[in-house]
């Protein structure tokens, strides 16, 4: 397939946001409520550090992107997820080599950002594959670095596929969609 | 030394008190100074030629991109006689932007305050209502277009400039030789792999701009990580013993474009054990192709380049470097965790958004004769090691604020930047290319280049 990377080129995929699924998982049902409590606890793995606990909920299929955004106008205006140009590309193997180099000399990360990561906006639905369900929900993520009184902040909508694996829910696909075409925050040296 | 007196701020301090060229040392004020500031704007910012993007992003006649010359928003749009241009955002009416989105298609420009319109090559086509003649009768309809900067595509690489008189040709200078090999190799050239990434960090321009002088030395310290992680070769606990990537030949020409020069040898040592002695060009370039470049490509090299270029290109490539005032290039060989030889080409500009701030644009390519694969590893590779959660450039970004914090203390900016391990001139046998030549160590000699080539241009009156 050959991919149009013009910037100017208008890109069908570029307008799909939000849940796709009809299935819903409504609110309060018990495969809601516990994949609620998992996104509270990936948060909190990634809050507190613990990279490897935050590991053990991804796939080794995982698939993770950070699209960019674009402003757009016209006939264009809602056509602003730009999935030909990304800030994270990830798999398994590469998570793996970015937390395994926060574990070592990583600077951007020694001393650590205290961050707290807010998961709000939980909608649900059931993937065409069994025990597969798409979770959209919105991050808002405040991080603090060294002395410095103003935080930086990163907003985001965030399109995942949690599996059912052996009684837990694992991440296989997360999309994340980012508010801002030109970031306010110094790098991504932490995982959305 | 000649004295030039063509800048003092209204303290009394002059360049040659900021700019120390008999110490080589330069004031840590200079992070930090909004006289100073204004001055870049008018004598580097609006007085050289500034990179905004690539041709390809904008295939078709309509197509722009909305960029920026410093704090001068600009559109940059193929009009329909095919041609490239560049104009001011700005309209000449109340001094609306004319453009609202960062890219698109359109065959005319027309602002949304008052509706006066302009045609793609920034020409004006006429306000509303035209038999009220509401664009007035002082200007003709001839005067009233967008503010034009002049423009030129080198390697299909946009490149603008305020400039009446600097030719593109006297802003490249010697640089050309080397950097033909990266940005006009091959028959179809670059393409960009979709619009940039751009983030905004709190420190002056000059503080990544005085790295992109080629700093090959703060590699073994602030990107530890790599030798960490293998890639360059060696490990953690060597790093100060074998300097990996440290030995090579470092070029700087007086315009401020600065190259490393890394050995193919010791480059491809790091995939495998072969040796290059007594392999022809070509076979070199088999076993180590350009970063980007496929095997199927290399017959191209030697059609459009000479044979001192590829030949340079086999041995002892260019493979980062900058171009002054703002551009960094990383054009860099990058094993893949699946295996085998591969690489990363992006080039980053620093655009100044105010004494302390900058914006970081991170531009992404791949050869556009390259197979889809091949360009989706190429993305991947840049998006792993540079720019927004580049694992080399986090640390980067994460550095020059603190820089910047330190410039604002009455003592700490006081403090001076020092380039003082130098190693001087000094050609090696048989090399054909122009320029100042440093081979061995990487030191501090490019970066002083780089602050000459702003000396000399904060200097002009």
């Amino acid at each position: 397939m050959t991919v149009n990377y013009a910037t100017a080129a208008i890109d069908k995929t570029s307008v799909m946001r939000g849940l796709v699924s009809i299935q819903r998982v409504p609110l309060g049902s018990e495969v809601y409520n516990r994949l609620l409590e998992t996104l509270y606890d990936e948060a909190a793995a990634l809050d507190e550090r613990r990279f490897d606990d935050w590991v053990a909920y991804l796939e080794q299929d995982l698939v993770y992107t950070a699209p960019l955004r674009l402003t757009r106008n016209g006939p264009n205006k809602d056509r602003d997820v730009v999935r030909t140009m990304k800030h994270f590309d990830e798999n398994y193997a590469s998570i793996l080599m970015r937390t395994g180099r926060l574990s070592k000399s990583a600077w951007a990360e020694d001393p650590p950002s205290r961050t707290r990561r807010f998961v709000t906006n939980v909608r649900i639905a059931q993937c065409d594959t069994a025990g597969e369900y798409e979770v959209v929900s919105y991050l808002y993520v405040e991080r603090s670095r060294f002395d410095n009184p103003d935080n930086e902040s990163i907003t985001a909508e965030r399109r995942d596929v949690w599996r059912r694996v052996d009684g837990a829910y694992k991440l296989a696909v997360r999309e994340i969609i980012v508010d801002q075409s030109t970031l306010g925050m110094s790098n991504f040296a932490i995982f959305l | 030394m000649l004295h030039k007196a063509g800048l003092t701020l209204s303290d009394g301090t002059t360049l040659d008190d900021l700019i120390n060229r008999d110490m080589n040392e330069v004031s840590l004020r200079v992070m930090n100074d909004k006289e100073l500031y204004e001055l870049e704007m008018e004598r580097v910012f609006a007085g050289t030629w500034l990179l905004l993007g690539h041709e390809s992003e904008i295939p078709k006649a309509g197509d722009y991109v909305m960029r920026d010359m410093a704090e001068d928003n600009v559109i940059v749009s193929r009009a329909r006689d095919g041609e490239v241009h560049v104009m001011l955002n700005v309209c000449p009416h109340r001094g609306m932007k004319v453009c609202t989105a960062e890219a698109g298609n359109a065959a005319a420009h027309r602002c949304i305050y008052h509706g006066w319109a302009f045609r793609s090559d920034g020409s004006f086509i006429g306000a509303p209502i035209e038999k009220e003649q509401m664009h007035g009768n002082r200007h003709s309809k001839d005067e009233l277009g967008l503010k034009k900067a002049r423009v030129h595509l080198y390697g299909g690489l946009i490149f603008a400039t305020w400039s009446k008189d600097l030719s593109f040709e006297d802003y490249l200078g010697d640089a050309k030789f080397y950097l033909d090999q990266l940005f006009c190799r091959t028959d179809n050239g670059l393409e960009m792999l979709g619009p940039p990434q751009r983030f905004v960090l709190p420190c002056n321009w000059k503080i990544p701009g005085e790295q992109s002088g080629s700093d090959g030395f703060h590699t073994l310290t602030l990107h530890r990580s790599l030798m960490e992680g293998g890639i360059m070769g060696g490990t953690a606990e060597s790093i100060y013993d074998t300097a990996p990537g440290m030995y090579g030949v470092d070029i700087s020409v007086p315009q401020g474009h600065t190259l490393r020069c890394l050995e193919a040898a010791q480059t491809f040592k790091m995939f495998a054990d072969i040796s290059f002695e007594g392999k022809t060009t070509e076979e070199r370039l088999n076993l180590l192709t350009p970063p980007g470049v496929t095997k199927d490509m290399i017959p191209q090299l030697f059609k459009n380049l000479s044979e001192a270029q590829v030949n340079q290109l086999a041995t002892i490539p260019p493979q980062v470097g900058g171009m002054f005032p703002n551009i960094l290039i990383a054009f860099i060989f990058a094993p893949r965790m699946d295996g085998g030889a591969s690489g990363a080409l992006s080039l980053h500009t620093y655009v100044p958004k105010g004494p302390d701030k900058v914006e970081f644009i991170n531009f992404i390519f791949a050869e556009k004769d390259a197979p889809e694969d091949v360009k989706r590893d190429m993305l991947q590779n840049a998006i792993w090691s540079t720019g927004t959660s580049g694992t080399i450039e986090q640390d980067d970004a994460d550095t020059w604020p603190q820089i910047m914090r330190n410039s604002r203390g009455h003592m700490s900016k006081t403090m001076t930047l020092k380039y003082q391990a130098l190693h001087g001139h000094e050609r090696p046998e048989g090399w054909v290319g122009g320029g100042d030549l440093y081979p061995g160590f990487t030191k501090d000699d490019t970066q002083w280049a780089w602050w000459s080539a702003y000396y000399d241009l904060m200097a002009e009156a």
